[in-house]
């Protein structure tokens, strides 16, 4: 690059710097309403363009952080609708349970079907009540819709449950309205058929109708009268003195959250009959 | 030179202004920014003589001193005198070289901001000391930065004999 002419300021640029000075120096000295009177006219013609320039710059700024904040509010409220029904139906079984509780009156412990978070069996639960809070073993397990299972192990703060559908669950049943009575167990120890019921040891004479409610009968003083098991599907097998009914569970063991356990024997049990409570015939005595 | 070498200068000069009003808020705090205007100011004022220098240091002022007339003047005087000198030293001193020119915008700005902190009598004290020895530094940096990549990116467009600029 070639530096300059001869001199590196002429009189000339010396001159236009002086004056430069010299307006700065004036600027400077203005009145205030002056100085706003220049910036603003300067503001209104020359710099305005490039005060728009600015303006669109900063607004396709914020469009873009709007943009992500409209993106990230979106992303809330589909989580927050997705977990909806779930929470929906958690609301509509702790309804229900409460409502079981107070026609209950006394006698149960409330618990927490607690989350196991190792493949265990199955066909147990863990409820987050144990020997502090009154829990027996051999108590019934109950939700809203009916039984659950019975309490295997009792820990102190902690019991095992044994559902249904574990092999070793028995329960002596009968019709809601107490024309025929039996035992219920598990139908099936493996595949698909493990989630439903039989009950046996119903008289070939004796015939049960679908969709017939079957309930614990209180035999044998374990379970109390009238819990609701499940409902009869039909004929299962038929062997020479007796028919076997299939039953459609009340309650399947995934769909509990929160439980009641009866109480039994010590302090103030559960009522002997309980089928007021769950809502089922009374007719038998 | 020709002809369309001096359009493809004023379309450097006219990149930076449109950067210091689009891109320059989106880099961070003002204050540490880089100052694409003083910069297309000292790319001008060290290819041409010092009066017309002065006079663009004057107006690129008033430009400034337009959007924050709580300074008004101290800009215009800042500007001029960075300008006049730019061009006045880099005649005198300076070669063409690139760790030059990245002094004389880190320099430049340094000055700048010198005068109209002094000037303005808006910042005392600890916050005088502050904008002299942090900020205004860091401004300078990122400045010179700027500057030391425009010249790299356009060094054809910008070899402009100062005779012709």
């Amino acid at each position: 690059m070639a530096l300059g002419q001869d001199r590196y300021a002429s009189r000339g640029d010396t001159a236009v710097f002086i004056v430069c000075i010299a307006l700065s120096l004036v600027s400077m000295s203005l009145p205030e309403r002056m100085r706003e009177g220049i910036a603003a006219a300067l503001r209104d013609t020359v710099l305005l363009p490039l005060l728009e320039l600015q303006d669109q710059s900063e607004q396709l700024r914020t469009s873009r952080a709007r943009f992500t904040a409209v993106m990230a509010e979106r992303d809330s409220a589909s989580l927050a609708a997705a977990f909806l029904p779930e929470l929906r139906a958690e609301n509509d079984r702790l309804r229900a349970l409460l409502g079981l509780g107070q026609r209950l009156g006394s006698g149960f412990v409330p618990a927490e079907v607690l989350h196991q978070s190792s493949p265990v069996d199955p066909l147990t639960l863990l409820v987050s009540a144990g020997h502090k809070a009154g829990v027996t073993p051999l108590a019934a397990v109950v939700a809203p819709a009916g039984l659950l299972g019975i309490v295997r192990v009792v820990n102190n703060e902690t019991s095992e449950v044994v559902t249904w559908a574990h092999p070793e669950f028995r329960a002596s049943a009968m019709a809601a309205d107490g024309s025929v009575f039996g035992i219920v167990a598990p139908f099936s120890t493996e595949g698909p058929d493990v989630w439903l019921l039989e009950l046996r040891g119903v008289p070939y004479r004796q015939t049960v109708a679908n969709g017939t409610v079957i309930v614990t009968s209180g035999l044998g003083g374990v379970l109390p009268r009238g819990i609701p098991i499940g409902t009869i599907m039909g004929v299962a097998r038929e062997t020479e003195w007796e028919r076997v009914y299939l039953v459609l569970p009340a309650i399947h063991p995934a769909a509990a959250s929160h439980v009641l356990i009866l109480r039994t024997g010590v302090g103030r049990p559960a009522p002997d009959d309980l089928r007021g409570a769950f809502g089922v015939g009374t007719a038998a005595p | 030179m020709r002809r369309t070498d001096k359009y493809r200068f004023w379309i450097v000069i006219a990149l930076l202004v449109a950067l210091q009003f689009s891109v320059r808020s989106r880099l961070g705090s003002a204050r540490v920014a880089p100052d694409f205007l003083l910069l297309a100011l000292l790319i001008y004022s060290i290819r041409s003589p010092a009066g017309v220098s002065a006079l663009a240091g004057f107006l690129v002022g008033l430009a400034g001193d337009a959007l924050t007339p709580a300074t008004f003047g101290a800009g215009m005087l800042a500007h001029t005198l960075v300008a006049y000198f730019a061009s006045w030293a880099k005649a005198v001193f300076f070669a063409e070289n690139l760790f030059v020119n990245g002094c004389l915008f880190f320099g430049g700005t340094w000055v700048r901001n010198l005068i109209v902190a002094l000037v303005s009598g808006k910042l005392k004290g600890g916050m005088l000391g502050w904008e002299l020895l942090v900020w205004s530094p860091l401004q300078g940096l990122t400045t010179a930065i700027a500057g030391v990549v425009v010249l790299v990116m356009f060094r054809e467009w910008l070899a402009v004999r100062r005779a012709d600029a």
